[in-house]
C-alpha cells in the first residue's frame, strides 16, 4: 500500500483528524488520571511521544524481518523495551516529576494507541513516513493531555504551569480525581457540538 | 448466566474460608483485644474480672512496643456490666501503626496479665483487598483500563463475563509475577526488566487460560472465550504486578490486591452496564451521545466512590 | 518445521536486541537513580534547616540510633551516639532514665550506616544474653560545636493510609518546620497537608503550646491566611504569626481528620523526643565518665 500523504499531513492527521484522545478515544487512562496540571500532561505526553516514535521507526526498519505469525509479541517486546528505556531515563534525570506520574509511565506499555499504529501503519510503510506518523500521534496525545491539564489547572487551582494567574480558586472540584471524567466528557461533547454546527452550516450553503 | 453466579459464589466462599482464623484466637484470661476509637483499647476477658482492680490506674502499664520508657497515661476505664470486658480510654489518641503493650496487675492469679495490641494481620490483608476494591477502585479512582471499561460496559451479561475473566487473569498473573519478581528479578538485580517480564507473564497467563478453558470446560469457554483476547496487554492487568513490585508486597498481600482489583473492575463494569442499559431508553442530546455521556456517568460514579475514601473496617 | 525454526531464530534475535538496548540504558542510568534515592531526604532536611543546597562547613550532623535492649526479662533503652574519642558509644538507660552502662563500640562512620554492621558492632560491645531491637534514629545538628537543631522523622495514621513526616526542632523543642514525606490523602482535600499555608501554622510553635495542641474547626482568619501564605511584607507576617503563636491549629476545609492526624502525630513525636533528649542531657551531665558528642 503506497502512502500518498505528505509528512505534514501525517502529523496533522495525528493531532486533529485522528487525535488519539478526543477522536479515537484510546489511551484514556492517563488523560483522566494524572491530567491535574499542565506539567504532568507535558511530561507524560513527551514520554508517549518518545515511545511512539521510536517503536514506529523500529518496527518500520525491521518490517521485512518480522515473521507475520509472531507480529503481536514482537510489537509488545519493542514497546516494552522503549518504555523501559524512557522509564529508567526519567527516573534518573527527573526524579520529582517521575514520582508524580507514578505508575502511569510504566503503563504506557499497555496503551492501545501505540500497538494500533504499529499494526495499521508502521508495519507497511517506509521508515520516514512511519516516523512522521508516530510524531503526529504522539503530538496529538501530548496536545490532548495539555488541553485537559490546562482546563483542570485553571478551573481547579486558578494557576497555569504552577503560576497563579487568576488569583483565586474557582472550583476545587476540578482538582479532585473524579473531575477528570467530567472534563474529558464535556470536552468530547464540545468537539461533537462544533462538528455538528459545522456540518449544518455547510449543508445550508 | 448461571455459570457466572456460581463462580462469584465460589469466590466468596473461598474468601470466607480464608478469613475464618480471625474468629479463632484465644489464650488465657484475655480473650480479645483490639483498638477501638482513636484513643481506646477494648479488652474482652474469658471470665469475670474484679471491677475495682480494673478501675485502679496504678495497675496498668501501657506503652508502645518501641517506647517502653514512655508510659501512656489512662484517662478513664469503662467496665461492662457483666465484668467481662473493659474499654481503656487514653488521654491522647493512639498511634495505631505501632504495637501497644498493655500490662494489667491484680486481675488474675498471676502478678500481671501482659498482652500486645496491634492491628490484626488478617484484618490488614482484608483491608488491602477492600482498599483495592472500593477505596482505590482501579477504574474510578486509579483510572486504569478505561478503554475496555467503556468498550464492554454496554450489556450486563458481557460486563459480568468480562469482570470474571479479568479477575481470574489478574490473580493468576499477579501471583506468577510475584514469584518471578521475588525469586528471579530481585536476587539478580534485574528489576529494570520488570515491564517486559510482567507484560510477558500476563500474555502467557491469558494464553494458558485460553487453552485450559477450551479443553476442560468448552461451555464456559464459549461464553468467556471472546473476552480473553481483550485482556491481553490491558493496563488494569499489568498494573497489579507493577503496584505489587513498587510496594514490595508479600504473597498474601499480592493475592488480596489482585482479588480486590479484579473484583473492583467487575463491580465497576456491572454498575456502568446497568446504567448503560437504562441510558439506551433515555433521550440524550446528540452532542452527548456515545462516549461523552458515558464519561459523565463514570465521573458521577467516581464521585460516589470518593465517599469510600477513609473507610476503615479493621 | 522450517517455519518454527525461523520464528525461533527471529524471536531470539529480537530479544537479544531488546536486551542490549535495555541493558545499556540500565548501566547508563543506574548510578544517577541510586544517587536520587537519598537526595530527596537530604534536600528536605536541608530546606527545613534553612541551608541552601549544601550545609555550611561549621555544621555537623550526628545521627543517634535508638534501640530497645532486653535482657533477663527487663527492658532498657540503648542509644548509639558518636563518642568524643573516635568510634561510637552505646548508652543504656533503664526505663526510669538512669544510666545503666556505657560501652565503647568499635565502628567506622561507613559501617554505622549499614544496619547489619551496626547491630553486629553493638552486640560485640554489650556481650551475649542481650537482644536488641532498632526503634528509631534522629539527627542532632550542631553549628560550631554548639547544638543548633534536631531532625526527627515519624509515621502515624492519616485519613486513608499512613503519613510520614520529617520535622526540624530548635533546641528548646519549638518547631522550625516540618515536611510531609509520604501520604495518600485525597488531592485537594486531605492532600492540602502538604501546602505551605497548613505547614506554616506549625512554624515556631513553642513546645508548651505543642504539648496540648488541638485543632479548631473554623476557617482560618483572613489576615492569618495571608501571613501563612507569605503574601505580606516580612515585618507584618512576623507580627501576625506572633499573634497566633499560642493558638491551636486551624483545620483544613473538608479534611478535619487529616489535619487532626497531623497535629496529633507531631504532638506525640515532639513530646516523646523532648522527654528523651532531656533525659540524655541530664545523664551526660551527671556522669562525667560518659564521653559522647551530644
Amino acid at each position: 500500500m503506497a502512502n500518498d500523504k505528505s509528512n505534514f499531513q501525517l502529523v496533522a492527521n495525528g493531532i486533529l483528524a485522528e487525535n488519539p484522545i478526543f477522536k479515537l478515544a484510546l489511551s484514556m487512562c492517563p488523560a483522566v488520571g494524572i491530567s491535574t496540571t499542565v506539567m504532568n500532561g507535558v511530561m507524560l505526553g513527551i514520554a508517549v511521544l518518545f515511545v511512539q516514535v521510536f517503536s514506529s521507526v523500529t518496527i518500520s526498519l525491521f518490517k521485512d524481518f518480522i515473521h507475520p505469525r509472531i507480529r503481536i509479541p514482537t510489537y509488545t517486546l519493542t514497546i516494552a523495551t522503549w518504555v523501559t528505556v524512557i522509564d529508567l531515563t526519567l527516573a534518573a534525570t527527573m526524579p520529582e516529576a517521575y514520582a508524580k506520574m507514578g505508575i502511569f509511565v510504566k503503563i504506557i506499555v499497555a496503551f492501545a494507541i501505540i500497538t494500533m499504529r504499529l499494526e495499521m501503519f508502521a508495519c507497511k510503510e517506509p521508515v520516514s513516513s512511519s516516523f512522521w506518523d508516530g510524531l503526529g500521534m504522539g503530538l496529538g496525545f501530548l496536545v490532548g493531555m495539555v488541553v485537559i491539564g490546562a482546563v483542570r489547572e485553571i478551573l481547579g487551582s486558578g494557576a497555569l504551569l504552577g503560576y497563579d494567574i487568576l488569583g483565586f480558586k474557582p472550583l476545587l472540584f476540578f482538582i479532585l480525581p473524579s473531575a477528570g471524567f467530567f472534563v474529558v466528557g464535556l470536552m468530547m461533547a464540545f468537539f461533537n457540538y462544533i462538528e455538528i454546527v459545522y456540518k449544518k452550516s455547510r449543508e445550508q450553503r | 448466566m448461571k455459570k457466572t453466579t456460581l463462580l462469584i459464589r465460589l469466590a466468596f466462599t473461598a474468601l470466607l474460608l480464608c478469613l475464618l482464623p480471625v474468629f479463632a484466637m484465644a489464650d488465657g484470661l484475655i480473650k480479645e483485644k483490639s483498638f477501638g476509637e482513636e484513643n481506646e483499647i477494648i479488652v474482652k476477658f474469658a471470665a469475670p474480672v474484679d471491677p475495682q482492680a480494673l478501675q485502679n490506674f496504678d495497675n496498668y502499664t501501657v506503652y508502645e512496643e518501641d517506647d517502653p520508657d514512655i508510659r501512656i497515661s489512662l484517662e478513664r476505664v469503662v467496665v461492662a456490666e457483666d465484668n467481662m470486658s473493659a474499654s481503656l480510654f487514653f488521654e491522647n489518641s493512639l498511634n495505631t501503626t505501632k504495637r501497644h503493650i498493655v500490662s494489667i496487675a491484680g486481675i488474675s492469679g498471676k502478678a500481671e496479665e501482659t498482652f500486645a495490641v496491634a492491628k490484626s494481620y488478617l484484618g490488614y490483608l482484608f483491608s488491602v483487598m477492600i482498599a483495592s476494591l472500593l477505596i482505590n477502585n482501579f477504574v474510578f479512582t486509579k483510572y486504569l483500563g478505561l478503554c475496555v471499561f467503556f468498550g464492554t460496559s454496554k450489556r450486563k451479561t458481557t460486563a459480568k463475563g468480562m469482570g470474571v475473566v479479568f479477575t481470574l487473569v489478574m490473580v493468576a498473573a499477579g501471583l506468577m509475577s510475584w514469584f518471578f519478581y521475588q525469586y528471579i528479578l530481585k536476587p539478580y538485580n534485574l528489576t529494570f526488566l520488570q515491564i517486559v517480564v510482567f507484560i510477558g507473564l500476563t500474555s502467557l497467563t491469558v494464553q494458558a487460560i485460553d487453552t485450559i478453558l477450551r479443553k476442560v470446560n468448552p461451555v464456559l469457554f464459549n461464553s468467556f472465550g471472546v473476552f480473553l483476547v481483550l485482556v491481553i496487554a490491558n493496563c488494569v492487568v499489568i498494573a497489579v504486578p507493577l503496584i505489587m513490585a513498587s510496594n514490595e508486597y508479600n504473597f498474601f498481600e499480592t493475592f488480596m490486591l489482585s482479588l480486590g482489583a479484579g473484583g473492583g473492575f467487575l463491580l465497576a463494569l456491572y454498575l456502568m452496564s446497568s446504567v448503560s442499559e437504562r441510558m439506551r431508553l433515555a433521550k440524550i442530546p446528540p452532542t452527548f451521545q456515545g462516549l461523552p455521556i458515558a464519561f459523565i456517568v463514570a465521573g458521577q460514579f467516581a464521585m460516589a466512590f470518593l465517599g469510600f475514601s477513609g473507610l476503615k473496617l479493621f | 518445521m522450517k517455519d518454527i525454526l525461523t520464528i525461533i531464530f527471529r524471536l531470539t534475535l529480537s530479544c537479544i536486541l531488546a536486551a542490549t538496548v535495555m541493558g545499556t540504558t540500565f548501566v547508563l542510568t543506574n548510578k544517577a537513580k541510586k544517587h536520587n534515592e537519598h537526595v530527596k531526604e537530604e534536600r528536605v532536611a536541608f530546606s527545613l534547616l534553612g541551608f541552601e543546597g549544601e550545609a555550611p562547613e561549621s555544621v555537623a550532623m550526628n545521627t543517634v540510633y535508638r534501640y530497645v535492649v532486653s535482657r533477663a526479662g527487663e527492658q532498657f533503652i540503648g542509644y548509639l551516639m558518636p563518642g568524643e574519642n573516635d568510634g561510637y558509644v552505646f548508652l543504656q538507660l533503664d526505663l526510669d532514665g538512669n544510666l545503666v552502662t556505657s560501652d565503647e563500640v568499635n565502628l567506622t562512620d561507613e559501617k554505622v550506616r549499614q544496619q547489619a554492621d551496626r547491630e553486629g558492632g553493638i552486640m560485640n560491645a554489650i556481650g551475649p544474653g542481650n537482644a536488641i531491637r532498632f526503634a528509631e534514629q534522629f539527627q542532632v545538628i550542631s553549628n560550631s560545636d554548639e547544638r543548633a537543631a534536631y531532625l526527627i522523622t515519624g509515621k502515624f495514621p492519616g485519613y486513608k493510609t499512613n503519613i510520614a513526616v520529617m520535622m526540624a526542632l530548635n533546641t528548646d523543642f519549638s518547631i522550625i518546620g516540618f515536611e510531609v514525606l509520604e501520604h495518600e490523602e485525597d488531592p485537594g482535600l486531605g492532600g492540602e497537608i502538604e501546602k505551605p499555608y497548613f505547614k506554616n501554622q506549625f512554624k515556631d510553635k513553642p513546645f508548651e503550646v505543642m504539648r496540648d495542641i488541638d485543632v479548631i474547626k473554623e476557617p482560618i482568619p483572613n489576615e492569618y491566611l495571608e501571613a501563612l501564605e507569605r503574601d505580606l511584607p516580612p515585618e507584618q507576617i512576623e507580627e501576625i504569626m506572633e499573634k497566633y503563636r499560642g493558638n491551636d491549629i486551624y483545620a483544613l476545609t473538608g479534611a478535619t481528620i487529616s489535619a487532626v492526624a497531623v497535629a496529633d502525630g507531631l504532638k506525640g513525636m515532639i513530646k516523646k523526643f523532648a522527654y528523651r533528649v532531656s533525659l540524655l542531657d541530664s545523664v551526660t551531665e551527671k556522669n562525667e565518665s560518659v564521653s559522647v558528642i551530644f
